[in-house]
Formats: C-alpha cells, structure tokens, sequence
C-alpha cells in the first residue's frame, strides 16, 4: 500500500474511535472502583478475581485509561485534523500518522495488561513501567516531528494561536514524559517526590491545557460565527502558561515533608495561574458577546462553553487549595477526587466532544446520526458530573474537618468512613449517569459513522478567517 | 496584524523549550542539593532494607496491591495530623524508592503504623477488616499468599520512628530544623 492511497484524516479517524472504545472502559472500570468503595466484597468471588480485580489495581488502570486511552488520543485527533486545516497543508506523512496511532493503542493495551498483573510504580498518573513509558515517548515525538514538519510546510504563513499553543505541547508532551518518568526510576527520597509531583501536575498543565485550550481558540470562533476577541491576550495566555505552570508539582505537597524553599516555589505560581485562566474567560465571554443566544441552538457550542466554563472554574478551584490553610483541611481527603474530575472530564472532554462532533462530519462526509443522542450525552455527562463532584467535594469536607476533630486512627477513623457512605453512593450514581451519558455518545458516533445522512464533504481545507 | 515573530516556529518552540527547562530545573533539579533532602534521618536509616529482607519484599506486595492508593504516608504539622506521631521530615523518605506520600487517606495514615498495633494484629486486620471494624471499605487481602501475607505485616511494622535518645547527628539536625518550619 503507498501512502497516496491512504485517506487523508485516517489517523484522526482512527484515534478518534479507538478512543471512545478506551472511554468507554475506563469509565466502566471507574464503576467498578465506585462500587468497591461501597462494598469492599463486589466482585471478591474468589482469589483470582480479588487479586486482579483488586480496588489497588483498578484505580490506576481507571486513570491511565481514561487520561491515556481516552483524553490524550482524543486531543492527538484535534492535532492531526487542525493542523491541516489551519495551515493548508495536507499531513506530512499520513502512513506514519497511522503507524503512530495503531502503535500507542497497542503499547496503550499491553500497559493495561500490566496494571492488571500489578506492574505498577507508585506515581500518580505514571503507573506504567518504564518498558511502556520508552515507547510512549518514541510514539509522542514521531508525532510531533510529523505535524511539525506539517507546519513548516504550510501555505498559510501565519500562525493561528491554536497552533501557538498546539506546537507548545509537540515540546511539553514528550518533554514531561522524559522529565516524569525516567530519572524518577533510579533517584530516591524527596527529590524523586519532588519530580514526581512536577510530573502529576504537568502532564495536565502543561500537556491536557495547552492543547484543550488551543481546542477553544479554533471551535469558539467557528461554532459561534464571531472572531476571536483578542489575538493578544490570547498570546499572553500561552506564555504564561509556559512560565507558571511548570512550577506548579510542590503544591501538591503543602505542608508536607518538604523544604520550605520548595513549597513557596510550587504556591506562588499557582496563583499566578490566574493570569492565563483569565485570558481564556475574558477571550471565550468577549468572543460570544453577541451570539449567546446560539448556545440554545448549537449542541456542539454548549458543550464548548460548559467545558470552558469548567476548565476556568477548576482553575479558580486549585489555587484555592494550594493555600496552605483550606490545603491542610482538604488534602488527603474525597475533595481532591472531585477536583481531578473537573479539568479532566467536566472541562477539556467536553471541549474535545465538540470537537469531535464539530470534525467527524467534515473528515467523513455524513451528518451526526442523532442531534437527541447528542443532548443526552451532554446532559447526562453534566448532571452526573455536578452529582458525582458535589458529593466529593462534600464528603471530603466532612472528612477534613472529622480529622481534625481527632479521628485519624483506628475505630474513631472507621467512624467518618461510615458516616461518608451516602456520599460514596451519590458517587457512583453520578458517574452511572456520566457512563450512560457516554453509552449515547458512542452509540451516535458508531450510527454516524455507519448510517449517518450523507452530506457533500466540505473543501478538507475550509478556510481561516 | 501578526508581527514577523508570530510567523516563526522556531522563537515560539525555543521559548517553550526554555521556559520548560527553567520549571524543570527549580522543581526537579535543585531539590537534589537540599540538605534536608540529602541527610538521612534515624527514622529514615530504618527504612533502609537489606536487598531481599521481608520488609523489602513486603514493600513489593504494598505497591503490587496498590495499598498506596489509600494510604498515605506523611504527617503534617497541622490539626487533621495531630495523632498520628511524629511529623514527618525530609530525611525520613532518604531510602524510599519511589516515596510513597501519595495523595489520598480513604485508610488512615501509615506513616509511623509500625508503632500502633502488634504483627498479629496485622495480620489478622489483612485477612477480613470487617471482624475488627464493621464499617471498614478495606477490601479482604486474605488471597494474597501466605509469604505474602508475613512479607507485608514485616514492613508495616517497620514503619516507626527511631528511638529518640540521641539517635545520631543527622536524624536531630534534620528534626530541629522541621522544628524551626513548624514554629514559623
């Protein structure tokens, strides 16, 4: 097979469906850890299903799943359609788009195998084992060299800030994946710690935000009908982006076993993370003024909006606990649960579903299936977020302060677990209802793909503005 | 509108470059030259295990079962920490690798748990939670093997701190100077 007779946009095709495939087991898999966190027996049937079915093992296969099967591909598909798009040029190499794209799924799956046999290393969000992590970063930076090699071919000249912050990412990704996963292997003490957290707070700001909020920039104006309000403050964003966020990981150790030195270092530039969250709020309400009323009829543009309005919330969100006063009720405790789901699911997979709904139709010439399919997905994906974070947020409350009442060991602890019950059954109600949500999405996708009505492919380089 | 830099890749990568390598070097790099970081306490020295000791094997099974996803291990100086022993200093983690903080307390802290119950305890509390706390949601570790299981009990409770009379130069000098944060 020669390359000029692969289609073009087939990688973004293929990670696009590949990835609703891992949402839809990472989400399953969450269940499941919901469930054991209200009866510790579910699914104990006998030792081969307690060993590898164990809450320890389940948790981490949940996370990587979804950030590394689901959101990370999800966001390479915006890579590989916006890019061509917004410089006019056709893909680099399409055949090694495709081989990038079958490869991380397959490493992907072999890394999950892994979990399961308890492989894993005690870092958050880098649970993988460095046989994984090797060709992760080979396959992130064969990647990169393909779209940028794109970029440097393109015949529009000017650089969208889209592609400001998406070539960001080409450098931050496999960068925080070397940075986070190598040296951590053969270092010990708090040192190690100190990488590690870099890593666990990077690999979403500097990874998952870039490249979700250059999704913004590209579908606001589109969906909206209105151009970007302002190319500067946009611009401003991205570089203090670059500066602050970096510097965020010893935050996630306030008050701990670090030097002082350090933990100033992480607290003051998470709330200088106030600067670029602003720009993305001033730009998105700027942009809209005006066109408000569109959110009532685009489906794609309310989930855009909703997932912005969640990205900056968990950015109000988190500087607020690197304080070390709420950070000394709140860290340790369920509310740090329902903060990582925000960004994560509330913000930027809301921004890649419009996305996706946004891009299949014009990568594959067919109308989406189903526009009630589509308001069941973000209604339910919403309503079960709000119910799954307040309960979080509330029992981790409750937590914090039954701690510092005096319960941390023994019986007086298994006390405030009791008490916590309800919230955890609230829990796995909301993310029952985020599931079904996604049964919707990738059943409409699936009709799509396969049935949807046929419309004339639009010019596959539809212009900027 | 766009200036001549916005049209060059190159400014913009170098940029994000630089800007990634100078976090890199304030969070990754420098905590190597903290003296706090690179003196082992005497609570630290314990957890230094002989290759292939129980404690070291125990500590395999507590990160294979993922125990760390439920368990911290830090104390702080603050209110919620008050029971839990001693806080934890730089020093204590010189020997862990990787260190095992991590960033929930579904279970409590086991910080110093070495000094709270016996081996038997342990042992008994691994194989079914629920006969010593009805409302515990620690899952039942009684599949694990029987190597396993003695493997996890010996770390555990070599998980204390060090006797306090004069238990050598670097463990005081590391705890004096938690002393000098806390009372800032």
């Amino acid at each position: 097979m020669t390359t000029s007779a692969l289609r073009p946009y087939t990688t973004v095709r293929i990670f696009m469906y590949t990835s609703i495939f891992w949402l839809l087991i990472g989400m399953i898999v969450a269940l499941l850890v919901a469930v054991k966190s209200v009866n510790p027996d579910f699914l104990a049937v006998n030792t081969w299903w307690q060993g590898y079915f164990t809450y320890g093992r389940l948790r981490p296969i949940h996370t990587n799943t979804v950030l590394y099967g689901w959101l990370s591909p999800a966001f390479f598909a915006m890579w590989f359609y916006l890019i061509p798009v917004l410089t006019k040029t056709p893909l680099f190499s399409e055949r090694l788009g495709v081989f990038s794209a079958w490869g991380w799924n397959v490493v992907y799956a072999a890394g999950v195998v892994m979990l399961f046999l308890g492989r894993q290393v005690p870092v958050e969000y880098s649970e993988m084992p460095l046989v994984i992590d090797i060709p992760i970063i080979i396959l992130a930076a064969l990647m990169s060299y393909n779209l940028i090699r794109t970029i440097m071919n393109r015949k529009e000249k000017i650089l969208y800030v889209t592609l400001w912050y998406f070539l960001g990412t080409m450098i931050w990704l496999p960068g925080i994946y070397i940075i986070g996963n190598i040296p951590g292997a053969y270092v010990s003490g708090i040192a190690q710690a100190s990488i590690a957290y870099t890593w666990v707070h990077n690999i979403i700001g500097i990874w998952f935000t870039p490249v979700g909020v250059g999704t913004i920039y590209y579908l606001l104006p589109k969906l909206s009908g209105k151009p970007l309000y302002s190319h500067k403050l946009s611009l401003i964003g991205f570089w203090t982006i670059g500066t602050f966020y970096i510097w965020n990981g010893p935050h996630h150790l306030i008050n701990g076993p670090i030097p002082l030195w350090l933990m100033k270092a992480g607290i003051i530039p998470s709330l200088l993370m106030i600067i670029p969250v602003w720009t993305v709020l001033a730009n998105v309400i700027g942009t809209m003024k005006g066109a408000w009323y569109k959110v009532s009829e685009s489906i794609e543009l309310k989930f855009l909006i909703t997932g912005s309005l969640f990205y900056f919330l968990s950015c109000i969100q988190g500087p607020f606990q690197a304080l070390m006063a709420p950070n000394a009720v709140l860290h340790f405790t369920y509310w740090t649960v329902g903060h990582a789901h925000m960004p994560l699911f509330a913000g930027f997979s809301l921004v890649a579903f419009a996305g996706y709904y946004y891009s299949l139709p014009r990568i594959i010439g067919r109308q989406i299936y189903s526009r009630v399919l589509m308001n069941w997905h973000y209604w339910l994906s919403v309503l079960g977020f709000l119910l799954f974070a307040f309960a979080m947020w509330l029992a981790g409350i409750l937590q914090g302060f039954g701690w510092m009442d005096g319960n941390q060991v023994g019986a007086a602890f298994v006390k405030i677990v009791e008490s916590l019950h309800i919230y955890l059954i609230a829990r796995a109600i909301g993310g029952t209802l985020m599931l079904l949500g996604q049964i919707a999405f990738a059943w409409n996708i699936y009709k799509t793909a396969t049935a949807g009505s046929r419309v004339p492919t639009e010019d596959s380089m539809p212009a900027l503005r | 509108m766009a200036s001549q830099s916005e049209k060059n890749i190159g400014v913009l990568m170098a940029g994000a470059t630089v800007l990634f390598l100078i976090g890199v070097t304030g969070t990754c790099v420098l905590p190597f030259f903290d003296e706090s970081i690179n003196t082992p306490t005497a609570s630290g020295k314990l957890r230094n295990y002989p290759a292939n000791s129980a404690e070291a094997r125990g500590r395999v099974v507590y990160i294979r079962e993922g125990c760390f996803w439920c368990h911290s291990q830090a104390v702080r100086p603050v209110k919620a920490d008050s029971k839990l022993g001693p806080v934890s200093v730089p020093g204590d983690y010189y020997y862990d690798s990787p260190v095992l903080i991590m960033t929930q307390r579904t279970g409590p802290d086991l910080m110093w748990v070495g000094s709270r119950y016996s081996p038997e305890w342990q042992y008994q509390h691994l194989e079914n939670p629920q006969k010593f706390y009805q409302g515990s949601i620690m899952p039942k570790y009684n599949y694990l093997s029987e190597q396993d299981k003695k493997d996890l009990v010996a770390y555990l409770m070599s998980l204390k701190p060090a006797p306090t009379n004069q238990a050598g130069a670097a463990g005081q000098s590391g705890s004096q100077q938690t002393l000098k944060e806390i009372h800032r």
